[in-house]
């Protein structure tokens, strides 16, 4: 029996006064929606707990007549993606708190509140995540709407109160180690963190916003500035989320040089990464190695895209160009065949170095049942020992037609996250090969695609596995040329405020090499 | 001083390593500090939040110093402006004087070594390195 269908059963034994649906899931992206009221959350979301579901995404969307608190939920076993949706009046939004179940809630709630205005009762911490000190309006919302005097008391995060016996540090925003502009609030005792505080916020480029004043088509070049590492990966997202709502179908070919160049990209990512880890450690030499492989990944992608780091080459139904099949086969294969060797050395210069093992082995350990509290996903989740991979569960692209295996870890370490990222990388090259070797011919790009995309009235979720994990779309279109609201899952955000759980009680110098191993990009957590 | 704010952060870091080699224009020390440098390079876009760091990071600079800004939304917003933007400066130098702009979306790191010079040129009234010729 599906898993969906066991759940709907035993939803309605324990729950009875709710009403769960089914949902199309190739048209919405998700498998059964529920709609709660301010009493009975609690327990729905208690239900989902006790099936050991994680928190996928929290956020709202303003219908002006109401706003809508959603909350996604999914396995780790299984795909079974369910939506959770609850009514607010707009003129005084207060919903529950459901930090006390799933601690990432709490950060997802400071977000909504700070966008929306929407208060939480009973948050242990409600204040401002994001936004700048002179905000006088809750951004998000469609009319405007002053921030209220009491609520201006929240913006300044940061209050030391003096009597304590303890000292802060401010991590960032302007630091070596925290790879751009984030900035950790720690409180220390002596060398020893008591407790650590991201605040987020000194890149956020409002891209929500800018979805609903853009057209689709405009809004293309936006998610490769959201996450500039692993830019295709994030142009994919966006572009088969607006497929699939609009029913585009893609040509086989288009699909499977999707595939590839999203490949190479996740390694010039993992590059990035493997050059800034060791660099955090205090070892530069690795950057100077990584980055020349890197290079050879940008020259393949330039020469197919045309830009160096921030592509834009998926269009809705197809890509922007064909590739040019001699050139780019033949530098592809070049490059695994070189990449191969590498490996070889950086087992030497990284893996083995003593400083380096001694440094990161058995430093922040992350249990698999905290994964599952906070969302976290990518190879930060499979460190754990979950084979938790979108590719795998929900293949999208050429994945289902590729054979691939997902590496694991086995105590969730900073050690095993450094190890399943590499393994990763050989993994990558594998798909490429095979993606190479069983590259069709035919067209690039679907026929008669409107140049002003009007997808229907509707919702939809869809994630891909990016290189630092799911990253998923949320659209509302009510039939115009932009969306009504465009909502960004970032595997980052999720993964970053394990941090918090992580960093207390550790010595600030393994503090600062678990940051290392998150691979996180500031841009795609302020979005 | 490495003042990497966005994407335009990683050409920076591009520029530096072995292909580019920065170094081969005697510009490679970056520093984490801006008390040892003299050249902020504002590689990325600056919001709001970020506006008064930036500003303290450029006061703490000892003379003479120099700001060269790197991309579009160093210059000026760049793809973020539209209308009803609420957490954008839109333009560096509305808060820090800017000597060089290097545009682009990131600038290539070629863009960025041309900005170098540039800025030597400025300092020193002669060109060290030839323009080169077009080949098209």
């Amino acid at each position: 029996m599906a898993l969906e269908t066991r759940v709907i059963e035993e939803f309605r034994s324990e729950l009875r006064s709710v009403d769960i649906n089914e949902a199309p899931y190739d048209k919405q992206g998700y498998h059964l929606a529920i709609e709660a009221r301010t009493g009975n959350l609690q327990n729905i979301v208690d239900f989902f707990d006790k099936r050991e579901f994680y928190i996928v995404d929290l956020f709202c969307v303003d219908y002006q007549d109401y706003l809508e608190l959603v909350y996604f939920f999914n396995t780790h076993r299984e795909l079974c993606r369910i939506k959770v949706t609850l009514k607010l009046d707009p003129e005084k939004p207060v919903a529950p708190t459901i930090s006390n179940i799933y601690p990432m809630a709490s950060w997802y709630e400071r977000e909504v509140h700070e966008f929306f205005g929407v208060y939480f009762e009973g948050h242990p911490n409600l204040t401002y995540l994001f936004l700048h000190d002179g905000i006088d309006h809750y951004p998000l919302r469609k009319k405007h709407v002053p921030v209220p005097d009491e609520d201006k008391k929240l913006l300044n995060s940061f209050k030391p109160q003096e009597e304590e016996d303890c000292f802060f540090i401010n991590l960032g925003p302007q630091h070596p180690s925290t790879h751009g502009v984030l900035r950790v609030v720690l409180k220390m005792d002596g060398e020893y963190i008591i407790s650590a505080d991201p605040v987020l916020g000194y890149l956020h480029r409002m891209h929500e916003k800018m979805a609903e004043k853009k057209s689709y088509a405009q809004f293309l070049p936006n998610p490769a500035r959201m996450d500039y590492p692993g830019a295709l990966l994030f142009n994919l997202a966006h572009v088969e989320t607006v497929e699939k709502l609009c029913g585009i179908e893609v040509p086989e070919r288009a699909k499977y040089i999707r595939t590839i160049t999203c490949e190479l990209n996740r390694i010039a990512s993992h590059l990035l990464w493997l050059g800034s880890f060791p660099a955090d450690l205090g070892g530069l030499t690795p950057f100077l190695y990584a980055f020349d492989d890197r290079e050879n990944i940008l020259d393949i992608l330039e020469d197919v895209t045309g830009s160096r780091l921030t592509y834009c080459y998926f269009r809705f139904g197809g890509l922007y160009n064909d590739i040019n099949e001699e050139r780019f086969v033949s530098a592809t294969k070049r490059f695994v065949e070189r990449m191969r060797k590498r490996f070889d050395m950086y087992d030497k210069l990284i893996t083995g170095n003593v400083i380096f093992i001694n440094r990161i082995t058995n430093i922040g350990i992350m249990e698999q049942a905290m994964i599952r509290k906070y969302g976290a996903s990518g190879p930060f989740t499979r460190s754990t020992g979950i084979p938790f991979d979108m590719r795998k569960v929900d293949p999208y692209a050429a994945y289902g037609s590729i054979d691939f295996e997902i590496p694991t870890g086995h105590i969730g370490d900073n050690m095993d996250r450094y190890r399943v990222r590499m393994k990763e990388m050989e993994i990558s090259l594998n798909i490429i090969e095979e993606g190479i070797k069983k590259l069709p011919q035919g067209p690039f790009k679907a026929e008669k695609v409107p140049k002003k995309l009007k997808p229907p009235k509707g919702d939809i979720y869809n994630a891909v596995e990016s290189t630092r994990g799911e990253t998923g779309v949320y659209i509302v279109s009510d039939e115009s040329d932009t969306p009504y609201r465009m909502r960004w899952r970032v595997p980052s955000f999720s993964n970053l405020m394990t941090f918090p759980y992580l960093a207390q009680g550790v010595l600030i110098a393994d503090a600062i090499a678990t940051l290392g191993s998150y691979d996180i990009v500031v841009p795609e957590m302020d979005r | 001083m490495t003042f990497g704010l966005a994407c335009c952060a990683i050409e920076m870091m591009c520029t530096s390593m072995a292909r580019f080699d920065i170094a081969r224009f005697g510009a490679e020390v970056f520093r984490p500090s801006p008390r040892q440098a003299d050249l902020m390079i504002v590689s990325g876009t600056v919001t709001k939040k970020m506006a008064p760091t930036l500003v303290t990071l450029y006061e703490q600079m000892p003379s003479p110093k120099w700001v060269i800004a790197m991309g579009n939304c160093a210059i000026s917003g760049g793809p973020f402006v539209f209308e009803g933007q609420y957490n954008l400066v839109e333009g560096v130098d509305l808060l820090v004087p800017v000597d060089v702009y290097v545009p682009g979306c990131p600038p290539r790191p070629e863009g960025l070594l041309e900005g170098l010079m540039k800025l030597e040129e400025k300092i020193t009234g002669t060109r060290r390195f030839p323009v080169p010729e077009p080949k098209w």
